[in-house]
Order: C-alpha cells, then sequence, then structure tokens
C-alpha cells in the first residue's frame, strides 16, 4: 500500500493543493513588478491562509453557483434569481437570448441545474448549522468586455447579444472553471456527505463542460468559421494564465479520411475533455486560482475583488493567497 | 428530430418503463448464465477500488479502441497503447477468449474487427479523443498499481450488446455498436453514464484523501465529460442540430431512456427513485411558479441535478447485466478480476 501511494504521489499529477496554491512559486517572481516591469513600491505580502470548514468552503462554492445561476437564468428568462434563493444584490448586464428547438432546451437544461444547485447548497449549510451567504454584486457587462480585451478577442463581448455562439462563449468561460473548483476542493471536505454532493456536483458541471466544448467544436466543424472556436481558445489562454495553466485547447476537426477497402477512417483526436495530457486526469484549481480567474486578477496579486465580483466574493474564502 | 411528437413518444416511453422493464428484468435474469455470489469486500481497501476501477477502465479501452482502429487497446497506433497482454492475436481474434468480438469481415491488415465507417468526421474525432484517453486511464491505474494490477478479464463486446439489442423496444436483434455513427454513440451511451457513477461512488470509499482521492476525482471529471460528449451529442442528433450523413433514423433519444431505465432496473433503483435518466425533454419552472420551460437532459443526474452514485454492487449489476448478486456475465462473462468481483 506503501509503495502504491508512493507512486501515485509521484505521478505529478495536477495535485495542488486548494488552500495551499501551488502558484506560489510563480507568484514570488511575480511580486515587486507591475505589468509592464517596472519595479513597484509597495510589495504585495500574501496574506495569511484562513482556517476554513466545510460550510465556508460550501459557501465558497456556492458564490460561484450564484454567479452561473444568473448568467443562465437571465439568459433563459431575462431575470435573475429570487431573494429566497439568496439573489437580490444588484446584477450588471444580462438578458435573455432568444433561442430555439434544441439550443432553448439546453439553455432551460443549464438554468436549471445552476438553480438547483443554489438550492442544494444553501440546503447543505443550513444542515450543518451554518449560514448560506447572500449572492454578491455581480458585473457581466463588464466582466466579459474586460476578458475579451485581455484575451485578445476584441473591445467588447456580449454573451447575451442573440446568437447561439455568442451564448456558448459566455457559458465556456464558466463550465470547465466549476470543474476545476469542485476537484480542489473534495479533498478537503471533512465530511463524507458533503465530498458526495460535491462529486455529483462536480460531475454534472463537466457533462455540461463536455456539452459546451463538444457545440463550440462542432459548430466551427460545420460552419466551416473557426471564429468561436478560436474565442473559446483565447479565453482558456487568459484562464490558463490567470488560474495557474490546467487548461485544454480546444483541437478544429481535420484530417478526416473516410474508410475505404483498405483503410479504416483516419482523423485527429478532439480535445472535448479539458485534462492533463498524459493521464488523462481532469485538472484541479487551489481556490486562490479560482478566485484569479473570477476576479480577472494576476496570480501574486491579493485583491479580493475584481472582474464578475466587483464587491468580492461573500464568506471566509475570497481573498487570493498566493 | 425532436418534434414535439417525438418528444410525446420519449414521454410515452417513459411512462411506460415500468410495464417494459418488468419484462426486461426477467430476460435479463434469464440471459444471465452467471449463480453464485459476487466477492465485495465490508471494507475494500484503495487497491481494491483501484483495481475496480481497473476493470472497469479495460472495458472502455477495448471498445473505443476497436471502434476507432479495428484493434485491440494494446495494439493502438495511436498513442498510449495499452499493455493488458490482451487479444494479442492480430487479426485473428473474432473469438479471442480476452476479448470477445465480431468476425472481421475486413482485408485491413492488422484489423480484428472493422471499427466504425464513421461518417461524421466531428464524432470520428470524439471517438478517437475517448479511445486515447480510456487507454490513458488504464496505463495510470496500472502504473499505480504496479505489481499488484490485475490482469484483464475477459471482455465480451458481442453476445452482451446482442442481449441488450434483444431488451429494446422494438427489440434491435444483433445490435452492433461498431455499425454506424449512431450505434457507436448507443454503444458508448451505456458505458460512460457508469463509469461516472461508479467513480462517484467509490469517491467517499477512498481512505487516503490526500494521494488516491484527488485523481479518482479528476478521472471522475474525465469520465463525465465523455458522458456529457455522448449525451449531448445524441440530444443535438435528435434536435437536427448534428447531422449523420447516410443515417435517417429518428428516436435515438429513445432508445437511451429505454437503456437508462434498464440499467436502473438491474441495480434495484427502478421501483423506488431510479438513479438513471435517459437524454430526453423534460419541463422545468426555472425561476417562475409552473414548469412551462422545455428542458433538455445532457447531464444524468437527479432533481437536485446532482449526479448519481453508485455502490459497487450496483456497478457490478449493470456490467453484469443482472439483478441481484451475480458474479459475473454480459460484458465479463468470467467475472471482473481483483478482491472486487
Amino acid at each position: 500500500m506503501e509503495e502504491t501511494l508512493n507512486k501515485l504521489a509521484g505521478l505529478g499529477l495536477s495535485r495542488r493543493g486548494f488552500l495551499a496554491g501551488a502558484g506560489a512559486a510563480t507568484a514570488a517572481t511575480l511580486v515587486g513588478c507591475s505589468d509592464n516591469g517596472t519595479p513597484m513600491s509597495n510589495v504585495p505580502v500574501a496574506p495569511t491562509a484562513p482556517s476554513v470548514t466545510d460550510v465556508d468552503i460550501l459557501n465558497f462554492a456556492l458564490n460561484l453557483e450564484y454567479l452561473e445561476a444568473e448568467f443562465y437564468l437571465r439568459a433563459a428568462t431575462g431575470t435573475g434569481l429570487a431573494s429566497a434563493d439568496g439573489g437580490g444584490a444588484t446584477v450588471t448586464g444580462g438578458a435573455k437570448v432568444p433561442l430555439t428547438g434544441f439550443y432553448a432546451n439546453l439553455a432551460n437544461e443549464l438554468a436549471q441545474t445552476e438553480l438547483a444547485h443554489v438550492r442544494a447548497i444553501r440546503a447543505t449549510i443550513t444542515s450543518l448549522g451554518g449560514t448560506p451567504v447572500a449572492a454578491p454584486a455581480i458585473d457581466f457587462t463588464n466582466a466579459f468586455n474586460g476578458a475579451a480585451f485581455a484575451a485578445g478577442i476584441g473591445p467588447a463581448f456580449n454573451p447575451f447579444a442573440g446568437d447561439i455562439n455568442s451564448y456558448l462563449i459566455g457559458a465556456f468561460v464558466f463550465e470547465d472553471v466549476g470543474v476545476t473548483a469542485y476537484a480542489g476542493a473534495a479533498p478537503l471536505v471533512t465530511n463524507k456527505k458533503v465530498l458526495d454532493a460535491a462529486a455529483g456536483i462536480q460531475a454534472v458541471e463537466a457533462y455540461h463542460a463536455a456539452s459546451i466544448r463538444n457545440l463550440i467544436t462542432y459548430g466551427a466543424f460545420t460552419s466551416n468559421d473557426q471564429t468561436f472556436l478560436n474565442y473559446a481558445n483565447e479565453i482558456a489562454q487568459l484562464r490558463s494564465k490567470l488560474g495557474g495553466g490546467m487548461e485544454t485547447i480546444l483541437n478544429p476537426v481535420s484530417g478526416y479520411k473516410a474508410a475505404t477497402a483498405t483503410s479504416n477512417v483516419t482523423v485527429s483526436p478532439s480535445t472535448i475533455v479539458a485534462c492533463d495530457s498524459t493521464n488523462a486526469i481532469g485538472f484541479a484549481r487551489s481556490y486562490s486560482q479560482v478566485l484569479h480567474i473570477v476576479y480577472a486578477t494576476q496570480p501574486g496579486t491579493f485583491t479580493a475583488s475584481g472582474g464578475f465580483f466587483p464587491s468580492g466574493m461573500n464568506g471566509t474564502i475570497k481573498t487570493p493567497i498566493a | 428530430m425532436a418534434t414535439l411528437e417525438t418528444q410525446k413518444i420519449d414521454s410515452i416511453i417513459a411512462s411506460r418503463r415500468t410495464m417494459l422493464l418488468g419484462g426486461g428484468a426477467l430476460a435479463l435474469a434469464a440471459f444471465t448464465s452467471a449463480t453464485g455470489k459476487a466477492a465485495i469486500p465490508a471494507a475494500p481497501t484503495d487497491n481494491d477500488i483501484l483495481n475496480f476501477a481497473l476493470n472497469l477502465e479495460y472495458l472502455e479501452a477495448q471498445f473505443y479502441t476497436l471502434a476507432t482502429e479495428g484493434t485491440y487497446a494494446d495494439l493502438s497506433a495511436l498513442g498510449s497503447a495499452t499493455t493488458t497482454g490482451a487479444g494479442t492475436a492480430k487479426g485473428s481474434a473474432s473469438t479471442s477468449t480476452t476479448v470477445v468480438t465480431k468476425a472481421n469481415t475486413t482485408s485491413i491488415k492488422g484489423n480484428v474487427i472493422a471499427p466504425v465507417p464513421f461518417t461524421n468526421a466531428a464524432i470520428a474525432a470524439y471517438a478517437f479523443e475517448t479511445a486515447l484517453e480510456e487507454r490513458r486511464h488504464v496505463n495510470v491505474l496500472k502504473t499505480t498499481l504496479g505489481s499488484l494490477a490485475v490482469a484483464q478479464p475477459t471482455i465480451d463486446l458481442l453476445n452482451s450488446f446482442y442481449a441488450l439489442g434483444s431488451l429494446l423496444s422494438p427489440s434491435v436483434p444483433n445490435f452492433d455498436p461498431f455499425a454506424n455513427d449512431l450505434n457507436f454513440l448507443l454503444g458508448a451511451y451505456i458505458f460512460e453514464d457508469v463509469g461516472v457513477s461508479a467513480y462517484h461512488g467509490a469517491a467517499t470509499l477512498i481512505a487516503d484523501v490526500k494521494n488516491v482521492l484527488p485523481p479518482a476525482v479528476g478521472i471522475h471529471a474525465v469520465e463525465a465529460y465523455h458522458a456529457g460528449l455522448v449525451r449531448s451529442s445524441i440530444a443535438a442528433y435528435d434536435g437536427g442540430v448534428v447531422k449523420i450523413p447516410g443515417e435517417t433514423r429518428a428516436g435515438a433519444s429513445g432508445l437511451t431512456v429505454q437503456i437508462s431505465n434498464i440499467r436502473a432496473t438491474v441495480d434495484g433503483t427502478i421501483s423506488g427513485t431510479p438513479d438513471d435518466i435517459g437524454v430526453t425533454v423534460k419541463n422545468v419552472a426555472l425561476n417562475t411558479a409552473s414548469a412551462t420551460f422545455a428542458s433538455s437532459t445532457t447531464a444524468n443526474a437527479d432533481s437536485n441535478y446532482i449526479g448519481w452514485a453508485r455502490s459497487v454492487r450496483q456497478v457490478l449489476n449493470i456490467v453484469y447485466a443482472a439483478p441481484g448478486t451475480p458474479s459475473k456475465g454480459a460484458f465479463f462473462p468470467n467475472g471482473l478480476n481483483g478482491n472486487i468481483s
């Protein structure tokens, strides 16, 4: 058994500690430099990691679910979370996206899913004797514009513009991040029932991440237009920069040759699954890495707000420590 | 096409599940020759659990590699070939003792069977990706377990699918998951959700939460990505978004509903809360008072949209395709290898 564990430990899997944040080394090289390389006068000091309970971890997850629920509900119905579900804080941007058929059904599924996750996590926190945090202020308009600019897509991007491609790119921004956040949190949870629920939510986030990545890849294939697939990859590269790597770039469908009497079908494998390319194991992110993505801040900075959360997340876990 | 009409058909099929599945369960019991009681330790070790997972990964790696390259996972020419030691008799293994497949009808050098003649390049690309990732899972588990890794058990990818096809309504005789794109998606559908629920169920059993749980959770996510890929492709095909050249059959979603019901029947949950949902359309309320929004089910999850966890026993029921306590059957005619079998 010991031998087995040592082997596992030596595999170099993306097993970055959710709390510690393996970004520490990277952060050290960034601290003291502004973006243009000029030394800054005030060197930021990493905050001390707070002591966290299962309730704190669940509240961290709840903030992310609020973000997803507001995005998908507004896209599906034009309105967001009710106060009974923790909503009510200011939400900037978000509008109904007029989808039809299969895409409308998918958009409704995604919205119902994230609403259900909000409700399930709030109920779990309460059952553990904790208090669910309320939804923090959320800014879609400036966060998507900022992400588009930082990713090199352009000066502005509106996932609620009305077309399916823009909607899918908006969804792409969130889904893979949710998977990595739950993967990072799972080993820290002490209560097995909470672990069970976290694994179940992680699975659903991964099912949906695959659906989104599948449809973006398929859309580029059938339209013979890589524009939105390229947008997704630019977003993935931005997330990689902010969130400690752990991204898989989408391959366009290429190299297909039909079967003949003397040869099998050949084609380049797709990369729908976000996972490491050696062992095909999904990525896990520390909470600091997740925060840098949703706050749109660089590793090694310790600001507790920004991006989608202009006033920061609510709860104990809201400040990056790496 | 997911017209209102076919949605109605789906819901009728779903509402008839108990009736259909009563018969299905009996047929399954009759099909399975297995007797005796499965071996499941009261307190499985982490190595027991990893070996249990390895058996499932062998199954998936063989299925996808045969589908894409027409050969065994250990003979893959496309990276991460496994070292299962199984089916090394290149091109002559229609009745291999280790992987039972259909007869080889091609003259393509090195083939064991004719792989899926994919006509949709995107579905082909997904199949090749999944094959690669399942071989990687075999290899990482074998590396992790080292000398403790179990060998590949005998795997049946012929009679198992025939039996399953006979349970569908209307019956699909001699169901061949390697025949075309849509059959391949349905064949993959049978596996992927099971892998997700198996890793989920195992997560809370793992003792070493620092070293074993993180990679298990990571593989769990990858299985869910695969399952989401298959389910969203089927939903998009029925919804007219994904086109398969040469394919005209409608109602693939209805078949997934039936397959899900069969899984829930053999794992014993059908009479209570079935732990499986097919690719279908149902109404949801969103943030309103009434359930009037048509919703797909590209994720296999409960009413709280949380994925299912299956016990080791339930996973064995599904891969052995029998209720009760079988020790072998269907995809594993000689049972799994390892302490959990």
